[in-house]
């Protein structure tokens, strides 16, 4: 399919069909590009599509957050429950599986971030020494402990405060930050996409490099201002009014290289003068297999926030999902019994230490140290950590697609029965009278999807880890490719069993 | 207000800071008698409907058999009384079985009086883990209450 051949500016200089041309075929991105499609495509490219989408995700949260102080405090029978930990995170990542990063794009906590800037326009920059994944990093892991510690997934008055947390966090931020600092810095559910996103079919790029090449105003970036209306104007541009944004997350289109960083905001779209950006058609991952810089990053594989992040996106999987199945209560016991404890974080803090830093660090030394052995050299060991980190990417999302895609498959329908029980508690049943029967997909049939999830993610980790170990050199690349290949069969098999576990989905027990 | 007391039932039930999985479930039975103390409470849980419903106290002791449940069927026997301890007889009472996190299907039982006070039936639990049980009684003159019983740990056979 290559209608971006059909683009004008395109034909225009293209040579001779059937003139075979490799630096053509270097520029100009063939694949199937969304916005070129009849009514998605049109809908996308109008400028306000991002509005409404966040508009009506944003009414859904104002739903979920009165419901979840106002309405039953049963987790099952409660939306902001039901649809934050049931719906929300599976539709996340199989959307992500099936297109890209849509949930950034229909984001609802910009919308209040936009009014709020209107009334208060930010005045600083982020500071240099947190331009990094460091913040979100932390409140990644904060997140996933405050899940388990106080059971957020039983308790609905909690989830809505979460809810309103991340309201006012995402609007303080960008109200005195400029850019979009809270995206790119601040946000964990950002940058579990952003990571997640590395594995989508679709991406935001440009069609045709060399219209980039002879672009002389760079709109994409720097936004598109407002026309000058006199000499005078026209000397001090940079200074008028914006009228369309340029990239806020600091992704120069023709160095832009895959999703990491890209909220989906179609800024760069609307910005661009040449109309020369789409969202194309890729093949999921293989932006993993690229080594060096790229815009608004830098070089990840040289940046250990990027291999901390990776760790606790990898990890986190398996440990959110462990975290649902009875051995964590002996696990909890044992520590308990052992060191006497009687209050619940101190041990929750262990497992979460020994899961998140001491394994990750271990099993990551040691592939590394053999990796470092057969190739005969002395990089430092973290070097290669940093560079093969990135193969834990497909196992960890199909981890956590098989977890979440669990309980998503198997509670898919409960959300109508939910709903129509919150409407009856306006006085009429204006959606009818709640059918408690219906469920989800039967376990069995989610089972082999959840084992499906986890091969392809495993295969996804050692063909990168295969393509990293024969960048460099072309000697022993199986050799240095095994230990990272049994990294990855260990976390699938660790993964194939809690799945095999019944989860226990625990409330009471862990959450004293 | 009202959220208030939602709040304070959350923390209820979940009151012994520590309650490891057997202690609590073999302790099933003191626990709903504690429950019913604070029944009160648990009639607010069902929000903004329980104001249009006229409610009363009732103690509330549910047994199961086998004691700690399993993933199945489990017999289910309820003692109601009034707070002076006196069996109430001719009430309906309905059970709803929920697990603690959202998205599980509900299972639904009622229950048929055996002797005066004393309702049995069987409830199904569909799968392993957290449980907890609503029990709705409507009195023979129309008036109702709702308590919630938790069955912490059901296991997979
Ligand atoms: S994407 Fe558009 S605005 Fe950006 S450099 Fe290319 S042609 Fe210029
Ligand atoms: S403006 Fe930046 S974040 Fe938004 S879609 Fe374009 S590249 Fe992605
Ligand atoms: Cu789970």
């Amino acid at each position: 399919m290559t209608v971006a051949l059909t683009s004008s500016n395109i034909k225009a200089d293209a040579p001779s069909p059937g003139a075979p041309d490799g630096a053509r075929q270097q520029r100009l991105r063939t694949s199937f590009d969304v916005l070129r499609l009849p009514l998605l495509g049109r809908f996308l490219r109008w400028r306000y599509s991002r509005m409404l989408l966040q508009s009506c995700v944003l009414l859904l949260s104002l739903v979920m957050i009165g419901h979840a102080f106002w309405g039953p405090q049963l987790a099952p029978k409660n939306l902001a429950a039901l649809l934050t930990w049931v719906h929300f995170r599976g539709l996340v990542v199989i959307v992500i599986l099936l297109a890209g990063n849509l949930f950034c794009m229909a984001c609802p906590f910009m919308l209040p971030r936009e009014i709020a800037r209107r009334i208060h326009a930010p005045r600083w920059d982020w500071p240099q020494k947190l331009r990094n994944k460091w913040p979100a990093i932390i409140l990644f892991a904060m997140v996933l402990f405050a899940y388990e510690l106080f059971d957020l997934f039983s308790d609905p008055w909690w989830t809505g405060a979460l809810i309103v947390a991340y309201f006012a966090l995402a609007a303080i931020t960008d109200v005195l930050f400029r850019r979009a600092s809270f995206c790119k810095y601040v946000c964990p559910v950002g940058q579990f996409n952003f990571v997640c996103s590395t594995m989508s079919p679709l991406e935001v790029a440009v069609r045709d490099r060399d219209v980039c090449g002879n672009c002389a105003t760079k709109d994409c970036i720097r936004g598109v201002h407002q026309e000058a209306t006199s000499s005078k104007d026209a000397f001090t541009k940079g200074a008028l009014p914006l009228v369309q944004r340029g990239c806020e997350l600091d992704l120069f289109q023709p160095r832009k290289r895959g999703n990491l960083d890209c909220t989906f905001c179609l800024d760069c779209v609307y910005a661009c003068p040449h109309d020369n950006v789409g969202i194309l058609t890729r093949l999921p991952a293989e932006e993993l297999a690229y080594e060096g810089t790229r815009s608004g990053i830098g070089t990840p594989e040289r940046r250990f926030d990027f291999t901390a992040l990776t760790i606790v996106f990898a990890f986190g999987a398996l440990l959110n999902a462990f975290a649902m199945i009875s051995p964590v209560y002996a696990a909890e016991r044992w520590i308990a019994d052992v060191t006497g404890l009687r209050t619940e974080w101190p041990i929750l803090a262990a497992i979460f230490a020994l899961a998140l830093v001491i394994e990750p660090a271990l099993l990551l030394g040691a592939a590394a140290s053999l990796t470092r052995f057969f190739s005969r050299s002395d990089t430092p060991l973290l070097s290669i950590i940093n560079r093969y980190i990135r193969s834990l990417i497909p196992i960890g999302f199909g981890v956590w697609l098989a977890h979440y895609g669990f309980h998503f498959f198997t509670g898919l329908l409960t959300v109508i029965p939910v709903a129509q029980n919150a409407a009856k508690s306006t006085g009429t049943a204006w959606l009818g009278q709640p059918q408690w029967q219906l469920g989800g997909l039967p376990e069995t049939v989610v089972y082999p999807l959840e084992l499906g999830f986890m091969s392809l993610g495993l295969i996804g980790s050692w063909m990168i880890a295969w393509s990293i170990a024969s960048q460099r050199s072309s000697n022993r690349i199986a050799l240095r490719f095994a230990p990272w290949a049994a990294l990855h069969l260990l976390l699938y098999v660790s993964a194939v069993w809690i799945m095999n576990q019944p989860m226990d989905m625990r409330g009471t027990f862990l959450g004293g | 207000m009202e959220n208030d007391s939602m709040r304070t039932d959350g923390v209820a039930k979940r009151l012994p800071t520590f309650p490891w999985r057997t202690e609590f479930v073999s302790d099933l039975a003191r626990r709903s008698v504690f429950l019913a103390s604070v029944g009160l409470l648990a009639l607010m849980t069902n929000g903004c409907s329980s104001d249009q419903a006229q409610t009363v106290p009732v103690n509330v002791d549910l047994t199961f058999e086998p004691a700690e449940p399993m993933v199945g069927d489990s017999k289910v026997d309820l003692r109601l009384t009034d707070p002076s301890g006196n069996p109430i007889e001719n009430a309906a009472v309905t059970l709803e079985g929920n697990m603690n996190h959202a998205g599980m299907k509900p299972s639904f039982s009622e229950l048929s009086e055996q002797d005066p006070g004393h309702y049995s039936g069987t409830l199904e639990f569909t799968m392993g883990g957290d449980w907890f049980v609503l029990v709705d009684v409507e009195m023979p003159d129309g008036t109702t209450a709702q308590q919630q019983i938790d069955v912490p740990g059901v296991k997979v056979p």
